[in-house]
């Protein structure tokens, strides 16, 4: 693909269909973004609303792993197990922003449950050898995680097996005389016991969900990054405001001396700076929040209200930030 | 770019004077197909080398590969030609591929193959002085030789008569440039829990409690997964159990195998300290040892002088491969960077589909980095 130009819009790549368009969709709701699809069902570029500058991309889950690599996107919603399969060298190209909570699934290590004598890779080692000390020729291994594979496996020593590239089914090459065990992505490990498989204890080669991905080897023109702080901060704001409470009660003492130690003891923030006796309110993680409430019971205040909160708002963006530094490090940027 | 072209035309030459030197001994040249099957060297190199095959395939499916090596396509002309079963010694010069991050994929290699001699020592003599004198000629300065020997090791594991287990351990942990107690150390990962089972088949003869663990397989109706017979998995199984609770291997033999794996330095004074070693733990290691002084003598014969060689007992790691001596010729200073590697590989011919073991030596020569300074770049071996 060509350059993006410096007027163009930001490209944000959504998976076009499924579960995982649905789920992304609404991680973006929740942010208060609202992705629009063209009219037509054929129409793959869409908005989001509330945020000018913004094109939306409808294209398969791998498809947005290629762009981003390419730079032909800058956002885009992906499996990091993709990225780790087909993107060499994948942390110069993209920043992984943040996980999103869903498409959660482990790439692993999967044996016959009959081999009651494999538990872990170093059992697979010795009897990927012995099968082929026996039998001269090398175990085969069923995957469409090439890469993945590869790499794990030369990480733990085991060499003595060869790769059937499966694009489907693969949990069923064992029992169709394929390969005699598999590498495959797995949710809750029912497809593996159905296909008399099990995961070896150590033969997680990835714990992968989707995350929200930016390219590094886009063009990122001022107008993209100010689209893209936009995107980011009301992505940041939802998430802060899910993971912490409120926290507000009327107290006696010095509110600034009070919130600071709110803060060493449980991480509180004072929404507001004041001094004095009066109104304090605090930002809690929602661990921490029965914890400060009794703390703040013990210290005088006579109520202690909790509320949740629908965006929180701050002027340190940590999503954005992590992007700007990258741009920092590979500067300059054209 | 004159100076460019012009160094380029005298590599050529220096290239060429090195294929000289080896066909003038009497090595004759071959030029196998760039175009090989991929699948040859999956099987011989297994996974690691599939991420550097420059793949394709023909229309009919079939996956093609340009050759990353020569000594596979050397011995496979030699195996489909009219003298598979003489005697015959090759020579090569040209490209071969191999996928880097960084850098070219294609450079030039050297090397010489003998197939078939079995006066092994004298063959694994000449192979390595032939390639060091050749390499020195052409590159008009010295280097340094490291040897170790496969087949001795092999050979000690032998008369060590460890528990089949512990012997795949130890070769796989050699292979893998662990050290001993690294290699020794009983698991720590709880791999077996089935205590009841175990327990019962405690003081059961071996062979009645494999036949009860298969019969227990079979009971769930498991004959044949993955291409595992239920034999070999409860053999398996209860060789595991076993090496859970007996001390991991004897002290004797895990001090045999300390001293052995300590040995390194001048050729003469480690086969000294090898024999001395064999007759202290009463292991017979005399005709692996009378090999390795004949091969020293031979090398010696031909006029190389032996203190520039060193030997060491852990290397020689890829087991799989190699089956007796190996050598690696680096510059001085630069460990990582290998300009000659060699050794004997007696089982390649089986695993290219020869009836019979063919004695096999040979070496490769990595032009680029024999007539590169140090700056350039090379890939490691």
């Amino acid at each position: 693909m060509s350059e993006l130009a410096d007027d163009a819009p930001l490209v944000l790549a959504v998976p076009s269909k499924g579960r995982l368009q649905e789920n992304a969709n609404a991680f973006f709701a929740r942010a208060g973004l609202l992705v629009v699809q063209g009219r037509g069902v054929r129409d793959y570029r869409g908005a989001l609303t509330g945020v000018a500058g913004v094109e939306v991309a409808f294209i398969s889950a791998s498809e947005i792993t290629q762009q981003l690599a390419a730079g032909a996107v800058h956002l885009g919603v992906t499996g990091e197990d993709l990225v780790r399969e087909s993107v060499p060298g994948a942390d110069l190209k993209m920043e992984f922003l943040t996980p999103l909570g869903f498409g959660h699934a482990n790439v692993v290590v999967a044996v016959p449950q009959a081999w009651i004598d494999v538990k872990t890779m170093t059992d697979l080692e010795d009897v990927a050898a012995a099968y082929r000390a026996k039998r001269g020729e090398r175990m085969r291994v069923a995957t469409k995680y090439v890469n993945l594979t590869r790499r794990f496996f030369a990480e733990r020593g085991v060499t003595d097996y060869r790769i059937v590239e499966s694009l489907g089914a693969t949990e069923g090459a064992p029992a169709a005389d394929q390969a005699e065990l598999i590498v495959d992505i797995t949710t809750t490990g029912t497809t593996l016991r159905a296909n008399g498989l099990k995961a070896l204890e150590d033969g997680v080669i990835l714990r992968s969900e989707a995350n929200l991905v930016a390219s590094l080897t886009a063009r990122w023109s001022e107008t993209q990054r100010a689209s893209a702080r936009s995107i980011l901060s009301r992505i940041a704001a939802e998430e802060e405001a899910r993971t912490n409470r409120e926290v507000r009660a009327m107290v006696e003492g010095d509110r600034d001396a009070l919130a600071r130690e709110a803060g060493e003891l449980f991480g509180a923030r004072a929404l507001f700076a004041a001094t004095g006796e009066g109104q304090l309110t605090l930002i809690c993680a929602q661990s921490q929040t029965a914890a400060l409430a009794d703390w703040l019971l013990e210290h005088g205040a006579g109520h202690v209200a909790v509320g949740a909160l629908d965006y929180l708002f701050t002027a340190r963006n940590a999503l954005y930030e992590k992007l700007a530094r990258r741009w920092e490090q590979a500067a300059p940027v054209g | 770019m004159v100076d460019g072209v012009s160094q380029m035309m005298d590599e050529a030459e220096r290239r060429e004077a090195l294929l000289a030197h080896l066909v003038e001994a009497g090595y004759v040249r071959l030029e196998p197909p760039i175009l090989q099957p991929a699948s040859v060297f999956l099987d011989q190199s297994g996974e690691d080398i599939r991420g550097r095959l420059y793949l394709t395939s023909d229309a009919g499916g079939r996956d093609f590969c340009l050759r990353p090596e020569y000594t596979i396509p050397v011995f496979r002309d030699h195996l489909a030609s009219a003298r598979a079963g003489e005697p015959a010694a090759y020579s090569y010069l040209g490209p071969v591929f191999r996928f880097r991050d960084h850098g070219a994929g294609e450079f030039v290699q050297a090397g010489l193959e003998s197939f078939g001699r079995t006066d092994r020592e004298a063959a694994d003599a000449e192979i390595l002085t032939l390639a060091l004198e050749a390499a020195e000629a052409a590159a008009d300065r010295s280097f340094e030789v490291r040897t170790g020997d496969a087949g001795l090791f092999l050979r000690l594991l032998d008369a060590l008569a460890l528990p089949e287990a512990w012997a795949r351990r130890v070769r796989r942990g050699h292979a893998q440039g662990l050290d001993l107690d690294a290699m020794l150390a009983v698991r720590s990962d709880g791999g077996f829990e089935h205590a009841g089972v175990l327990a019962a088949l405690e003081n059961v003869d071996r062979r009645e409690a494999r036949a009860l663990v298969e019969d227990l397989l079979a009971i769930a109706g498991i004959a044949s997964v993955g291409g595992r017979s239920a034999a070999e998995i409860a053999e398996r199984f209860l060789e595991q159990a076993s090496m859970k609770g007996e001390a991991a291997i004897g002290h004797e033999q895990r001090e045999a195998l300390r001293r052995f794996l300590e040995v390194d330095g001048d050729p003469d004074a480690a086969s000294a300290a090898l024999r001395a070693l064999a007759s202290e733990a009463g292991l017979d290691l005399d005709a692996a040892l009378d090999s390795f002084d004949a091969r020293l003598n031979f090398i010696a014969a031909r006029g190389l002088d032996l203190t520039r060689l060193s030997f060491s007992s852990r290397f020689g790691r890829r087991l799989d491969y190699y089956t007796g001596f190996v050598f690696e010729v680096l510059a001085p200073g630069q460990a990582e960077r290998l300009i000659v590697s060699g050794g004997r590989y007696d089982g390649l011919s089986r695993a290219l589909g020869a009836a019979q073991d063919i004695p096999a030596v040979g070496a490769a020569i990595w032009c680029e980095r024999l007539f590169a300074g140090a700056e350039r770049d090379g890939e490691p071996s």
